[in-house]
């Protein structure tokens, strides 16, 4: 087996997202966190909503449509999206990725 | 991150334009969210990609103070809102009268630019609002300054921890915020206000309630005095139509906003 060596693993991926993240972060002061693939958006980052939503605008201007945010949540209910953990968003993008690359 | 200069602010905004335009031309819907613990989320999860899969084009954004725009200490009254509303829509080029979704305080802000600027809309959706009246004042004069009381008391918070969860609580404490540190709940209740008559608003208007909130009982006045107006009532509903009766308000808005800019096309 190879090892991946493209931007589509979800090591890239993760480090990418924690890039962005630390970006939105900044503004709360909170840009040291830690971000694993464990990480609650909600619980952990204390990001609410509304940061998620900044946040696909990075995704797209990052990877462009290949990784349609909107749709991903719009699948989701209010509970869910509250729970969702940084590693469900990383192997959403690297299969988002993969299947247009 | 998707921001826009709208005068003094930087406007946090979000607009899904879609694949394929709705009768070629697609109809652009603004969406205006609520007070303190609202945001442009509340559209952006529930039916803002609904809409723009339907072919509608839609622009949300924060308002002053809220998510991610800017928070002035002060600045705060309805037509500073309806301003930024139109400041908004100048730097996202959208010329076109536009259809205004406006859900709780957010309705005021869409019928304050009807009354302000007719020219900009082509229609009023309200979700659980009210016009921007007198009576609207001394509600929100009421409300304001018991939220302001209230949750800066850590008990109500623990309170609210206990019977509506965690995250509620959090809302609560980040709408104390924006209570604490600006003048927010003073400058609501002296804002410019529209006569009771409602004769400011000429568009049309599509309203829907929770059977029981309480501002379904403005139905049988706005059948009275808009000139074109359509109101449901959801049964055994309370304030929250937006985020709990959502398929039902996508089929509804977006009935009323197919309908309307087709009417409106063949009297252009």
């Amino acid at each position: 087996m190879s090892i991946e060596t493209t931007a589509t693993d979800e090591a890239t991926v993760l480090a990418q997202l924690s890039g962005m993240l630390r970006e939105l972060l900044e503004e709360y002061g909170l840009d040291d966190a830690e971000i694993t693939m464990d990480t609650t958006f909600h619980d952990d980052l204390e990001l609410e909503s509304v940061d998620l939503v900044a946040l696909s605008g990075q995704l797209r201007e990052h990877y462009g449509d290949r990784v349609n945010f909107a749709t991903f949540i719009a699948e989701r209910d209010l509970d869910e999206i509250i729970a969702l953990t940084v590693g469900e968003l990383v192997r959403y993008t690297v299969a988002s990725l993969r299947a247009t690359a | 991150m998707s921001r826009i200069r709208a005068g003094e602010l930087d406007v946090h905004v979000q607009r899904l334009t879609p694949e394929v335009p709705l009768d070629g031309d697609a109809p652009i819907v603004v969406c205006v969210h609520g007070l303190l613990t609202d945001s442009l989320a509340s559209y952006y999860f529930t039916l803002g990609p609904a809409f723009a899969e339907r072919g509608l084009d839609v622009l949300m954004y924060d308002l002053r103070g809220h998510g991610r725009t800017t928070r002035p200490e002060s600045g705060y009254h309805l037509e500073r809102f309806v301003d930024d509303l139109v400041a908004v829509l100048d730097a996202s080029d959208v010329t076109r009268p536009v259809h205004v979704v406006g859900n709780s305080f957010g309705a005021s802000v869409a019928f304050g630019l009807a009354a302000a600027r007719p020219d900009r809309v082509a229609s009023v959706v309200v979700i659980e609002g009210e016009p921007p009246t007198g009576e609207w004042t001394r509600h929100m004069a009421d409300g304001l300054a018991d939220a302001k009381t209230r949750l800066a008391i850590d008990e109500v918070i623990g309170w609210i921890a206990d019977n509506h969860g965690a995250h509620t609580a959090r809302l609560s404490k980040a709408a104390n915020k924006i209570l604490q540190t600006t003048t927010i709940a003073e400058d609501i209740p002296r804002s410019a206000t529209i006569a009771a008559d409602l004769s400011a608003v000429r568009c049309p208007v599509f309203a829907v309630f929770g059977g029981d909130s309480g501002l379904s009982a403005q139905v049988p006045h706005f059948e009275t005095h808009l000139e074109s107006c359509r109101c449901v009532v959801l049964p055994d509903q309370g304030h929250s139509v937006l985020v709990e009766r959502t398929a039902e308000v996508i089929e509804l808005i977006f009935g009323w906003v197919r309908d309307t800019a087709r009417t409106q096309a063949r009297v252009r």
